[in-house]
This record gives structure tokens, C-alpha cells and sequence, in this order.
């Protein structure tokens, strides 16, 4: 089987009008692929940045796949929080992104949106906070039922992806 | 001496701390550790070292210099639990006390060439008013008992940090025998400035 290394940091997140971010992180991969060793999914650190307005969560990533075929490539999902003094959380921003297909080291930026809901909704979420959430998870990174949502920008998440193949080039397999 | 079938490869990791930038502190000093799984293991060389205590530079750059070299080599089967340096900067308080100003990691580079990171540095905070108070009068701040977990993934949803600097990293990688074994580390990119650049508002 061939073999896929991915190894980096999840780098931390900009543009989002919240201080005091967090991420929750997953990986998401087709039948095809094993994960032999490491973890799939986590939670980073609570960071307020002190200068500029980027939060740091340099959150080290790991994995080591075996896969024997090329479909449900791996893709990496992101839910952004942001946490207010009284430590309530609030979500920022849901993004996914897939690990590139190419050997080396990447620099990835992961654009996010949250959902908007109605009127009353976006009010309420103006003066008290809280606002609407995805019931499930994997609509962050698969395409059914997006048509249904009705979506605002939030920032961008940053890694950086390192690649490593092995014995891909041994089926023919050219990345 | 090249065997035919080779199990292991080789990490030669040499460069240099450079400098940091930290705006609001000075009079700094930095450890480093290296950080790795369990198939891997350091062949040759220091895996960890301290610094001088380095003051800012009385110009515009306010650079705190370090210029503190790093050389040494693993070696490993698998490239899971690839070593990941772990650095952390301490200087004194307003009463004299040494205390953290930051931690950060970053992972060794894959590829063979000459490499420069910026890495953002971080220290745990306290979750309430009362013991932020306290430790600040005290001197005694938050600390990670083991630096090294800021190179783990586990358990870190519970903790709350303040980033305040960064530290700027130069690595020259070379690697032995990776290709034999079938691995494909990409083109190898030269004088790559890779890692998060500091913010615009921020001094060079």
C-alpha cells in the first residue's frame, strides 16, 4: 500500500473581528484510507494575541496514512470559536480544506463562513451572542445540502502542510 | 560503506536561533529542545542548549540577537513523530523574578535546504482576575511544568495563552537514504522564507 505522511501546524487564524480564538480540528478521508498512527482529530489552545490580530495556536499535526486507492483524498475541517471573558463560546467560522496532493511543504489559507439565519436570528446574535450552528459536522466539508444555508465570511484559518509519499510511484501514480 | 537496502535514514539538522522580537520585554534568554517520536533517535550532536541573555539594540530594529547555533542529527524508520524544536524565552519581571515570555515549536523542515521560520511565541494564562493578579504581584506566573507539551496535539483545548512575540529560526536539512526507502519529500525549495510573517503593524 502506499503511504502518506502529513505532518505541520495548524498555524492560527486572522481576520475574524473576535479576540480569544480557538479551532476544532478534524480529518476526514474516504474508505480507502487507514490511519496507522496519530490523532484525527483536536482541539488547539484559547489564544488573545497581543500584537497584530492574528491568533497563534501552533498546533502540531501529525498523521500517517496507508491507503489503497486515490478517492476521498484527505481533507482537513476547521470550526472556529471565539470565547468572551466570562469563557462562553461563540462560533466564529466553520472551513475546510484539502492536504494538498503534492509533495513538500505548503502554506495553506482556509477561508471560513458561518451560517446567518434569519433576521431575528442575526439580531439576536448582534446583542446577545450565541447564534446558529450546523446540527451536523460533516456538512463543513461535503457539498449535499449547502444549497440550504445561507452563509457570511468570517477569516481565514493558516497551516502549514508538510507532504511525504511513499511508493506511490511504484502503481504508477504520479503526484 | 552505502548498503543496498538501506532501514534507516538519516536527519542532518544544522542552523542557528537567530533573533526575536518581542516589543515588550528585553534582557532575554531562550532554551531549545527537541521534540520526537519513538522510532526516532539523535545520532550525533546537542539536542538541547540555552542562550546568552541578549538586550535589545539601541536602533530602530530593537532586535534581541541571540545568534545561537543548533547542530544535530537523528535517525528513524518512520518519519511519524517527526522532531519538532521546542523553544522557550524567559527574561526578568519588574522585580527581577525570571519568568516565561514565551513558548513556541515548530517542526524541523522536510526538505533538504536552506530554510528561515518565524515562529509566534506564547505563555499560558490564568483564567481568573484574582490569580492574574495574584501571580503577576506574586512573580509567579503560569508555566508549563514540561515545555514539551507545546509540541503535542493532546490536551490543549484546556489551556489559554497570549501570543506577545515571535523568534526567527534558520535550518539547513540535509537528509540520507529517504529516496531509498521510497519516500518523495517534493522538490527540495532553497532560502525558502517559510512560517507566519509578522503582522504589518508590527516593527521590523
Amino acid at each position: 500500500m502506499a503511504e502518506v505522511h502529513v505532518i505541520g501546524q495548524i498555524i492560527g487564524a486572522s481576520g475574524f473581528s473576535e479576540s480569544s480564538l480557538f479551532c476544532k480540528w478534524g480529518i476526514h478521508t474516504g474508505a480507502a484510507w487507514k490511519l496507522l498512527s496519530g490523532v484525527r482529530e483536536g482541539q488547539t489552545q484559547v489564544d488573545t494575541p497581543q500584537i497584530g490580530d492574528m491568533a497563534y495556536w501552533s498546533h502540531p499535526i501529525d498523521l500517517h496514512f496507508a491507503t489503497k486507492g486515490l478517492q476521498g483524498w484527505p481533507r482537513l475541517h476547521f470550526q472556529v470559536w471565539s470565547q468572551d471573558s466570562f469563557g462562553r463560546c461563540q462560533l466564529a467560522g466553520y472551513g475546510f480544506c484539502h492536504v494538498p496532493s503534492s509533495p513538500g511543504t505548503h502554506q495553506l489559507a482556509c477561508p471560513t463562513w458561518r451560517p446567518l439565519g434569519s433576521w431575528r436570528e442575526q439580531l439576536a446574535r448582534a446583542f446577545v451572542g450565541g447564534g446558529p450552528q450546523l446540527l451536523h459536522g460533516d456538512t463543513i466539508y461535503s457539498g449535499a445540502d449547502r444549497y440550504r444555508l445561507h452563509t457570511a465570511a468570517g477569516g481565514t484559518v493558516h497551516l502549514e502542510i508538510g507532504l511525504l509519499l511513499r511508493n506511490f510511484d511504484r502503481y504508477g501514480v504520479e503526484c | 560503506m552505502a548498503t543496498a537496502s538501506p532501514s534507516v535514514f538519516l536527519l542532518m539538522v544544522n542552523g542557528q536561533v537567530e533573533s526575536a522580537q518581542f516589543p515588550e520585554y528585553d534582557d532575554l534568554y531562550c532554551k531549545y529542545c527537541f521534540v520526537y517520536g519513538q522510532d526516532w533517535a539523535p545520532t550525533a550532536g546537542l539536542e538541547e542548549g540555552i542562550s546568552q541573555i541578549t538586550s535589545k539594540s539601541q536602533d530602530v530594529r530593537q532586535a534581541l540577537v541571540w545568534n545561537f547555533p543548533i547542530d544535530v542529527t537523528f535517525k528513524s524508520t518512520n518519519p511519524y513523530g517527526w522532531p519538532q524544536i521546542v523553544l522557550s524565552v524567559y527574561g526578568p519581571d519588574v522585580f527581577g523574578n525570571d519568568v516565561v515570555r514565551g513558548y513556541g515549536a515548530v517542526h524541523v523542515p522536510f526538505s533538504p535546504g536552506r530554510h528561515k521560520r518565524t515562529i509566534p511565541m506564547f505563555v499560558p494564562e490564568s483564567t481568573s482576575k484574582l490569580q492574574k493578579f495574584t501571580s503577576w504581584f506574586m512573580g509567579r506566573r503560569p508555566e508549563y511544568t514540561d515545555p514539551k507539551v507545546v509540541a503535542q496535539g493532546e490536551g490543549r483545548e484546556v489551556t489559554r495563552v497570549r501570543s506577545q512575540g515571535f523568534v526567527t529560526l534558520l535550518f539547513n536539512v540535509v537528509t540520507k537514504d529517504m529516496r531509498k526507502l521510497g519516500y518523495d519529500t517534493g522538490p527540495s525549495d532553497t532560502q525558502g522564507v517559510l512560517g507566519p510573517s509578522p503582522p504589518q503593524s508590527f516593527p521590523q
